[in-house]
């Protein structure tokens, strides 16, 4: 508490800092060119070396405190009569700290009531120190940043360079996050692979998680039909609805609709990428699901489930569309006029040109976005949980039940386990197959998609 | 060739067929949008006819509980707005800054490939490894409290802030050089050009973009299922780090309910999702319109 004052102090005193170190610039200023920075830049100069030597000490204070505190509170007479037994310790500690954060609250245990005092006591003792420490070393920043206000000194310089420096770290943050990525997926995926071996896990046929019998734990890890799965319903099924929908769309945007329709038709068409998965899902579950499974006894299919591959892929399909038919209207506007005016200049009619000149040419491109469509599909949660089922079973029928990659991540993180049994971990297993995969698809489409626009150019 | 062979049977037959031809193509490049459209519109009918009729105040206000009746979405919308406001608040400063390194600093070097790759990639990595992700880092390393929208709008930020990237890039990089030149002319710095000049000009695009990202992650569920926000949760949040849903998550766990009185709660909290995508979008499309300055 003591420390969130202080930050609120150390930010006042950089305000006032900006303040001084304006007006006093500008008492400096003896017409033009008699000083090298404007006023404002010594400003922010000062602020600067008041903030950021009080902030890093600031967290370099508030990283060390429990420490101290802890010690501190362990050196009490109190602190005698604690048990020994390391997790009850542990427990009555955690109370005390949270006893001592929240005077309202009541005290479970009477040890933990002992030790509320000393842990207040310290952490106030070790509040005013840190909070005195942050403000002198604010003072000395800014007292240094004071003195350097002259005219000669290059305040514009020394504050770009700070601001470049953020530029940086902002821009560093994307590596960060690829990076955290791969490392907690290398990870996890490492602690599952000790008790799982990863050939069983890529190779294997049986999937039941669930199940402790079998000789060997690695022989219930066999995720084939989860691949399978993914791919039926991600890259074939849904293909088969977007791929047609999407490029005849787009076909008929580029090449047919008068500007006015198009202007209308595109964004329309664009809010069926806007809508959030988990309202496919619901739709899937609610209204397709129960058409399919009674189109399915229609023609004689025996016990038809509800959730079906058919139901989710249909309208992951349908989610997909859009996304194709952009990307299809990118590749078709980047085959030159020159090629498709002179096939109509020959005589062929517009669809004729469309078939045997246009489509060949933007081929590489369709086949590029048809890859990041597949990428799309196969990492698409919330359709497959809420429609697609929790079988895993390797099966061509689409009226079948099938389970995916990303329901069984879900389903393995949403149940109450503990976090290192394989049944958990095998998440991790399964989102770095994903990972991976999705990468390549994406790496090789973005590939395929330079290499097309430079022929072209 | 005479003339005369235009004319003959065979050849105005076989026009007739390709002309025939070309019309069927056309039908099937028409049929396609509408078929897809007849889809957008089968789904917003079915909410429309199934939520309408819960839209009331008693919904509006109220939070998550087990009876249908009284259940009400304003607790998930509370969790949405703060889990928002985390994301907006990391993601757009973040985003933007990189934005401006890229295009108008970076050095060209292998080190900014890898940046410009990877930013590339996190907007195409599937969400739920986002979720992966948080739950790894967020809440098994740095311990921070499970279920709450500070983590979520954490794991929500990483995912938005490569959209915000490349949206924010494209803008600048619209800004014309002789803008630049200008204010290099009278003597502006570089840094100065960037904050002064360029930026506000690209600052429509960029807002758009961003727009877009946060529309996205409005309604994203797949990460936050990981991080555990899929709890019954009674009350609105009142801090950051309470336990909170969010609306697609509302949605996600009332869709499993067994009673049927809750296809109405579900519907209707879809209704309310989607207003909220649509304005932001239109707002998107109201910015871009009125701002965005052709070159």
């Amino acid at each position: 508490m003591i420390l969130t004052g202080v930050l609120l102090a150390v930010l006042g005193l950089g305000l006032v800092g900006w303040f001084a170190a304006r007006a006093r610039a500008r008492l400096l200023y003896k017409g033009r060119g008699s000083m090298h920075s404007m006023p404002t830049y010594h400003g922010w100069h000062m602020a600067l070396w008041i903030l950021v030597p009080a902030l890093l000490a600031w967290g370099v204070w508030q990283a060390i405190m429990p420490g101290l505190v802890n010690g501190a509170v362990f050196a009490d007479p109190a602190a005698a009569t604690l048990p020994t037994d390391p997790m009850t310790l542990g427990a009555v500690m955690s109370e005390a700290y949270n006893l001592a954060a929240d005077p309202s609250a009541a005290a479970f245990n009477p040890e933990a009531q002992a030790m509320v005092e000393p842990i207040r006591a310290a952490q106030t003792r070790f509040g005013l120190i840190g909070a005195a420490l942050v403000l002198v070393v604010a003072i000395a920043g800014g007292g240094y940043g004071f003195t350097r206000i002259r005219p000669d000194f290059r305040a514009r310089t020394q504050v770009e360079r700070a601001v470049l420096a953020v530029l940086l770290i902002a821009s560093l943050m994307a590596i960060l996050t690829t990076f955290g990525i791969v490392a907690s997926l290398l990870f996890e995926a490492g602690l599952f692979f000790k008790d799982v071996s990863p050939i069983a896990f890529l190779t294997g046929t049986h999937w039941s998680p669930a199940s402790t019998s079998g000789t060997d734990i690695s022989d219930n890890f066999g995720a084939v039909p989860l691949f399978w799965g993914t791919i039926y319903i991600g890259a074939i099924i849904a293909m088969i609805v977007a791929i047609p929908l999407g490029l005849m769309s787009a076909i008929y945007l580029t090449q047919y609709a008068a500007p006015a329709a198009r202007k209308w038709l595109k964004p329309m068409l664009e809010i069926l990428a806007g809508i959030p998965t988990v309202v496919y899902g619901y739709f899937a579950a609610l209204t397709v699901a129960p058409l399919i499974r009674d189109f399915a006894a229609g023609i004689g299919m025996e016990n038809p489930s509800t959730e079906s591959a058919l139901a989710a892929g249909l309208v992951m399909g349908v989610m997909i569309i859009p996304f194709v038919s952009s990307m299809a209207d990118d590749a078709l506007a980047a085959v030159p006029r020159a090629m498709s005016d002179g096939s109509l200049a020959l005589g062929s009619t517009r669809s004729e040109t469309i078939k045997k000149v246009l489509l060949p040419a933007a081929l590489p491109g369709i086949v590029a976005g048809v890859m990041l469509a597949i990428s799309r599909a196969i990492g698409e949660t919330m359709i497959v949980v809420m429609a697609a089922g929790a079988a895993a079973r390797l099966s061509a029928n689409p009226f079948d039940t099938m389970t995916t990659v990303t329901y069984q991540i879900v389903q393995m993180l949403t149940g109450d386990q503990e976090f290192n049994s394989p049944k958990t971990l095998s998440a991790f297993a399964l989102g770095l197959v994903l990972f991976v995969v999705t990468l390549i698809l994406n790496i090789v489409a973005l590939r395929v998609v330079k290499r097309f626009r430079e022929a072209y150019e | 060739m005479s003339k005369s062979d235009w004319n003959s049977p065979e050849a105005v037959k076989r026009l007739a067929k390709r002309h025939a031809a070309e019309r069927r193509f056309k039908a099937i490049g028409l049929g396609a949008i509408v078929l897809s459209l007849a889809f957008l519109a089968l789904l917003l009918f079915i909410m429309l006819r199934n939520g309408l009729g819960g839209l009331d105040w008693t919904f509006l206000s109220g939070s998550d509980s087990t009876d249908a009746s009284v259940a009400g979405v304003w607790g998930a919308a509370k969790g949405s707005l703060l889990t928002m406001l985390v994301t907006l608040l990391i993601s757009f400063p973040m985003g933007v800054l990189a934005a401006i390194y890229l295009e108008e600093f970076a050095p060209r070097k292998r080190w900014i490939e890898w940046v410009e790759v990877s930013i590339n990639n996190l907007a195409a990595v599937p969400s739920i490894i986002f979720g992966l992700l948080g739950l790894a880092v967020f809440i098994n390393t740095l311990n921070m409290p499970r279920s709450s929208p500070l983590v979520g709008g954490l794991t929500l930020a990483l995912m938005t802030m490569p959209v915000i990237v490349i949206s924010g890039r494209n803008a600048i990089k619209a800004v014309p050089p002789s803008i630049r030149e200008a204010a290099y002319g009278i003597g502006a710095s570089k840094v100065q050009t960037t904050f002064h000049h360029v930026l506000p000009l690209a600052l429509p695009g960029i807002l758009t973009g961003t727009i877009i990202g946060m529309a996205r992650a409005l309604g994203e569920t797949a990460p936050l299922l990981m991080i555990g926000m899929r709890a019954f949760i009674a009350t609105p949040p009142d801090s950051l780090t309470a336990p909170s849903s969010v609306l697609p998550m509302q949605i996600f766990l009332w869709s499993d309910e067994i009673d049927k009185a809750f296809v109405q709660n579900t519907s209707a909290a879809i209704i309310v999702l989607l207003v909220f995508l649509l304005a932001m979008n239109g707002i998107a499309i109201y910015l871009r319109n009125k701002f965005e300055v052709r070159w």
